[in-house]
């Protein structure tokens, strides 16, 4: 065999081993672990901590509210929909403290609109009461 | 040359060790040559262990994990359905969704439309007239005073979006890195670490459910709250909306009395854009015609 020809073949295998071993080093262990990525994405995507508690962390201590709350029009409706998240509270509870409900937050989801389905309660709040909602109604047990 | 090459060769075969012309002869072994061989060989067993080590060096460098363990992702199927009669407008869900997920503001992985259908115009001809979409900052702060004067409103509704997880996800096959995939869960995901931000999943996604994310630099979308399933808990919106009309669970594990397989057999349910063939799973009730 020509020299050249020699030079050329040992040079290719030479390129081929080079991509193999950087191959070996490069790509993730996890890679193909379950398709064409890394398995281990997986992992790292549910690693972060999550902001809202849920509503059973609240009911580990606020379980008479949350009873009360059962028996009412709101009861399907989470704590932290009003109070905000409660993360906080729940690992420091004696330092954080959650903010309570304002007329604001009422007005966010009865304010009467067209486009709110019938079975929803809606007021228009400029017509309604001049006053706090709370005069009259209390948020865990919002009938009158 | 060849020649030369020739001779040389010849006058090497030609050794002592090969006096004897055996046909079972490999041409060019000597004892040194083997030797040499059976040392290379030896010396690359004993670099394995250290090869080893230097090829986790570089993986831990490339991208590493602190999550906690014992989640299979084969052991579940995660899906949303979203009842439109439900849906009151509030935008709770889009500003928990963005409190939980720290989305950039004028982002989205969730948002509410507004569709408004008007009243055809006299003489017509036609059942229904012009439809108006909106969505003010996604419906995060709620909706300002209709678009349309009262009058003219035949039917006006709320739709909330968010990533359809398709079974044959057009995003997920133009990614060229293997950065976006379908897991196994039925959550379409996207490796922060091997995104390059090239945005071929935001055009590919028909639903326009995928945002350049200005802060990472990458393509970033709904994870179902991946975070918070995979610990038990619900997605940020599931757990915040206060009509119910966002519903969650685990097709492989569904629960005494299943809310989401009770809705999904009491409701005709439909999926959006069907037609594309993209294999939508969120399943919708209560869809009027109009929203695509």
């Amino acid at each position: 065999m020509p020299p050249q020809i020699v030079r050329l073949v040992l040079l290719t295998i030479v390129i081929v081993c080079l991509y193999f071993t950087a191959r070996h080093f490069f790509v993730p262990q996890s890679f193909g672990k379950y398709g064409h990525y890394r398995g281990a994405a997986i992992e790292e995507i549910r690693a972060r901590e999550p902001l809202w508690a849920g509503r059973k962390e609240c009911e580990t201590c606020h379980s008479e509210v949350v009873e009360k709350l059962a028996k009412a029009d709101h009861q399907g409706i989470s704590c932290e929909t009003c109070h905000s998240p409660a993360r906080g509270h729940v690992e420091d509870p004696d330092v954080v403290k959650l903010p309570k409900m304002n007329a604001a937050m009422c007005a966010r989801c009865h304010e009467a609109s067209p486009s709110r389905p019938k079975w929803l309660h809606q007021i228009t709040v400029a017509d309604h009461y001049p006053g706090s909602c709370t005069e009259c109604h209390t948020p865990h047990q919002p009938k009158l | 040359m060849s020649e030369n090459f020739a001779q040389r060769s010849a006058v090497k075969s030609q050794g002592p060790g090969f006096a004897g012309a055996s046909p079972y002869r490999v041409k060019n072994m000597t004892r040194r040559s083997v030797l040499r061989n059976l040392a290379g060989i030896a010396g690359g067993i004993l670099a394995m262990p250290a090869a080893q080590v230097c090829k986790a060096a570089v993986q831990n460098g490339l991208a590493s994990s602190n999550a906690p363990a014992g989640y299979d992702p084969t052991r579940h199927k995660w899906l949303m359905a979203l009842d439109v009669d439900r849906c009151i407008g509030c935008g709770m869900c889009v500003e928990a969704c963005q409190k939980e997920n720290g989305v950039p503001q004028d982002c989205f992985r969730t948002w509410i439309e507004r569709y408004v259908i008007k009243k055809p115009g006299p003489e017509s001809g036609n059942a229904r007239g012009e439809t108006v979409v909106d969505s003010p900052d996604g419906g995060k702060e709620g909706f300002p005073a209709l678009p349309v004067p009262k009058a003219e409103v035949l039917k006006s509704f709320f739709v909330p979006k968010l990533c359809n997880l398709c079974d044959h996800s057009p995003c997920t096959q133009v990614c060229p890195v293997g950065a976006t995939f379908d897991a196994p869960d039925g959550a379409v995901l996207v490796d922060k670490n091997y995104c390059i931000g090239c945005g071929f999943c935001i055009q590919a996604c028909p639903y326009g459910c995928r945002f350049f994310n200005p802060v990472t630099h990458t393509a970033d979308k709904c994870t179902l709250c991946y975070h918070r399933i995979t610990r038990g808990l619900k997605p940020a919106c599931v757990e915040i909306c206060p009509s119910q009309a966002r519903i969650f669970g685990d097709l492989k594990h569904p629960v005494a009395d299943d809310p989401l397989q009770r809705f999904i057999a009491n409701n005709k349910v439909e999926k959006l854009k069907e037609s594309l063939g993209t294999g939508p799973q969120v399943a919708y009730a209560g869809l009027d015609e109009v929203v695509r």
